[in-house]
Parts: structure tokens; sequence; C-alpha cells
């Protein structure tokens, strides 16, 4: 790198602390003194005998604690609904707010703390929470939470996840990409998967069903 | 006795020989020192690393009190820890450009002095990586040993969130999609009932009240062709209190009973 360097007319707010740059007003500068500025906040957010980031490992026990907490609750929540007591749906309700809530957490972590553990919270929590959403019917959203719960983790053993993807696809009417989905989820987990296997035969019939019906009216015309 | 007369020649064509040699090697050099100096760089302006710079060179006076404004310590920190997460993008784009330009090299595909600028590229950034870790030492000691970890977690981190994001931002349109989507499949629904017009039809109407009607559309989507099983499914879907039509618990014997169902 050549000793030389560009000298930005930086200009620090005395009391906020927050960098800004007068002169200059491009796109990729301000986003960079914005990142600058976010990044500066949770710097300062560390614990006392920290002043720069800590290593990636190990990492402060409690926001783990806190997320599985959440994440029991909101199981016990979705357990419970079968039982007596309130509606099941306030059950349902009640953990996809508790989820909601964790996955916030998961992904609020300091960006510095490894991505891995990132990565495991929120695949789990997303899948849990596609499932709340399949409680409530609400297929759109359950698909897209088992989307990123894959796109988090797309090692074998998400097969819930998959499961849930490919049922809430199926239950939108869209077989194609349903099918797509669970052979996609089968070859990861290995193909011998009852849940999945069960839910493409599903998915065939369903096909074959359209199929008919199809070719019935174009019958009729 | 040395003949100096005659060995003045020989010294002479040497003396020659070595300047005319020496001119041309400096020369050369001068001109290929020149020519790798206008290449342009591999990579753009270090945004980040200027930023850094210029708040270590910063030099700013408040003026209420006239005292000039000290540049904290976590702001000069906040911007290494930006450069060296740079830094570390700088890297995984050289390491993966290079057995890709090696191959072209080798064909020939492409000219030489790409080849310099990727050399120079790289020794620069070997001297930018010791520089980011003598500056980290110098703010914190120690820190040098983990700072381009926590940087390579950074960017590991912002491109996940980001992707995450971007799949979480389909949600909107894909609900929408759905709620006119439904709203379709249940008047071709109602229709091909009002069609039948069996009794089995007029047994499904109440289930258009809003709880239930998702299990409606999904048996009219499940084919109409056989009503017999539509009236089943709705039926189902109908008695089931308008709140929770088939809810599936989370165990595998759930969703075998939900197979069941359908």
């Amino acid at each position: 790198m050549e000793e030389t360097f560009t000298l930005l007319p930086l200009h620090i707010d005395p009391t906020t602390k927050l960098i800004t740059c007068p002169g200059i007003s491009t796109k990729q500068l301000s986003d960079e003194l914005n990142t600058l500025n976010t990044t500066h906040k949770t710097l300062l957010s560390l614990e006392s005998p920290h002043t720069v980031p800590p290593p990636p490992l190990p990492i402060n026990p409690k926001r783990s604690a806190q997320i599985q907490k959440m994440r029991e609750q909101g199981n016990a929540q979705l357990a419970k609904r079968s039982s007596a007591g309130p509606p099941a749906q306030e059950h349902v309700k009640e953990s996809l707010k508790l989820y909601s809530y964790a996955i916030e957490m998961a992904l609020g972590r300091p960006q510095w703390e490894p991505v891995q553990i990132v990565r495991d919270e929120v695949a789990l929590l997303m899948s849990n929470r596609s499932q709340s959403f399949i409680g409530l019917q609400a297929w759109p959203e359950a698909a897209i939470d088992a989307e990123t719960s894959i796109e988090c983790k797309a090692s074998p053993g998400q097969s819930k996840a998959w499961w849930r993807g490919g049922r809430s696809l199926l239950e939108m009417g869209r077989v194609e990409e349903a099918r797509d989905w669970v052979l996609r989820g089968l070859e990861v987990e290995g193909g011998e998967n009852a849940e999945l296997s069960g839910l493409l035969e599903d998915i065939e019939k369903r096909a074959e069903r359209r199929k008919e019906r199809e070719a019935k009216t174009r019958a009729q015309k | 006795m040395v003949n100096w007369v005659s060995l003045s020649i020989p010294i002479a064509y040497l003396g020659v020989l070595v300047g005319s040699l020496v001119t041309f090697s400096y020369l050369y050099r001068r001109r290929k020192a020149a020519k790798a100096s206008s290449l342009a760089s591999w990579f753009p302006p270090h945004l980040q690393r200027n930023i850094y710079l210029s708040l270590l060179h910063h030099e700013q006076v408040n003026p209420e009190t006239g005292k000039p404004v000290q540049v904290p310590d976590s702001i000069i920190k906040t911007a290494l820890l930006r450069r060296a997460a740079e830094d570390i993008n700088r890297i995984i784009s050289l390491r993966n450009a290079k057995p890709a330009l090696g191959n072209l090299l080798q064909k020939g595909s492409v000219g030489d002095d790409l080849w310099q600028r990727f050399q120079r590229a790289e020794k620069e950034l070997e001297a930018e990586l010791e520089d980011v870790i003598r500056e980290a030492n110098a703010l914190a000691p120690g820190w040098g040993q983990h700072i381009f970890q926590s940087a390579n977690e950074i960017n590991a981190n912002t491109r996940l969130r980001a992707r995450i994001e971007e799949i979480q931002s389909k949600a909107e349109p894909e609900r929408e999609w759905w709620a006119k989507r439904r709203e379709e499949l249940r008047a071709e629904f109602m229709k091909e009932l009002d069609e039948e017009g069996s009794g089995k039809g007029e047994k499904s109407k109440p289930t258009t009240n809003h709880g239930s009607s998702n299990a409606a559309k999904s048996a009219s989507v499940a084919g109409s062709v056989n009503s017999e099983e539509d009236g089943v499914l709705v039926e189902d879907a109908g008695t089931n209190t308008p709140s929770t039509p088939s809810l599936i618990p989370p165990q595998t014997g759930g969703k075998n009973k939900k197979k069941n169902k359908k």
C-alpha cells in the first residue's frame, strides 16, 4: 500500500460523537460512515474489561441462555394448544410472539460473535416459527420461514423445516414448487426420511388429481 | 615496463562497454518502474483506511470552547475494525482470483500487466495487514492477535443478515398473492358447488366464515373431482370450531394424523 492516503474532511459531533463528512456526499462514503457509527455504538456497549471486541470464542453465555429459554417457552405454548384452557389459537399466537422475540435477539447478537451460532439458533427458531404459522394456517409466512431456516443451515438434521416448507407450499396449491422443494430436502437429508417421503407421496397424488381434473374440464369443453 | 599507450585502447573499450550497459540498465529499470506504477491498482481506493487515517490526523476545533476536539479512542478502534473487515474482503477476493488468473496467464488469454497488477495488489495487501496488526496492538495490547478473526465474523454476520432480510422481505408480496389467490379459489369452489347443486354443497356453505375459509379453499385445491371427498373434508373443517380447523402438533404422530385427514 502506498504510504499516502486521502484526507477526508470528517467532522465529529462533540456531544454525540457521530462522524459525518460534510464536504463529500457519495453514497459509498455515507454508507460506510453509517456502519461505522452503528458499529461504534455496539463497541461502546461492551462490558468494562473489554475495550475492543473479544475473540469470537468463548462467547457470552447470557444471550444464548435467554434465547433458549424463550424458545422453550414457545415450544411449551405450542405443545399446550391441544390440551384444555384458552382456545388453541391463542397458544399458537403466543408461541409465535416468543419465537419472533427470540429471532430478534439472535439476530441482535454483536457482529463479532461467531456466525455459526447465529445460524444454528436462527435455523431452529425459524423452523419452529414456521410451525406456528402453519398452526395459524398462514401458509406464505410458514413457507418463507422454512426457507430462511434452510438458508441458515442446509446440513442434514433439518427435516422438520423441509417438511414444513413443503406442506405450506402444497397447501397453497403450488404443487410443482412443493415437489422441487421436497426433492431437494430428500437429497440433503439422505433420502431415507419417512415424513418427507410421505409428503412427497401426497404431493404426487395431488398433482395427479389436478391432471385428471384438467383432462376432465378439457373433455367437457 | 607496461606500455600505457597500447593498453589504453582496451581499457577505453571496456569503459565504453560497461558504461553503455549501465546506462541501458538504468534507463530500462526506470521505465519499467514508471510503467508499473502507472498501472491501475487492483482495488478501488481503500475507503476504510482513508477514514481511519483521517481520524488519526483529525484536527477540529470546538467553536464554543476553542479547544481542539478529541477523537474518542473507541471511534478509532471501530474505524480500525472496519478497515480490517474490508481487508478480509480483499484477501478473499485475491485468493479466489489467483488460480483462475494463473490459468488464464498460462494460456495467454490475459496480458502480463494484469498479472503485475495482481502481484502488486498482493504485496500491498500484505503490508496493509501488517500495518493493521501493528495499529491494533498499539491501541490495545494483544488485539492484533484476533482483530482479523473478529473482522471475519463481522463480514460473515453482515452477509447472513442481509440474506435473511432478503428472504423475509418476500413474505409481504407472497401474502398479498395468497390473499388474492385464496379469494379466486374460493369463488371457483363456490361456483362448482352451485353447479353441482347437491346436498353436500349446501352443507359446506356455512364454512365461508373466516376461520375455515382456508380449509374450504384447500379442499378445492385438493381437487373437487371427487365431490364426496370434498364434502367430508369441508365438513371436518366446519365441525372443528371456527378457530382451528386443523392444527398440526409438532410431533410425528400429529403429522400422521394430518395426513390421514387428507
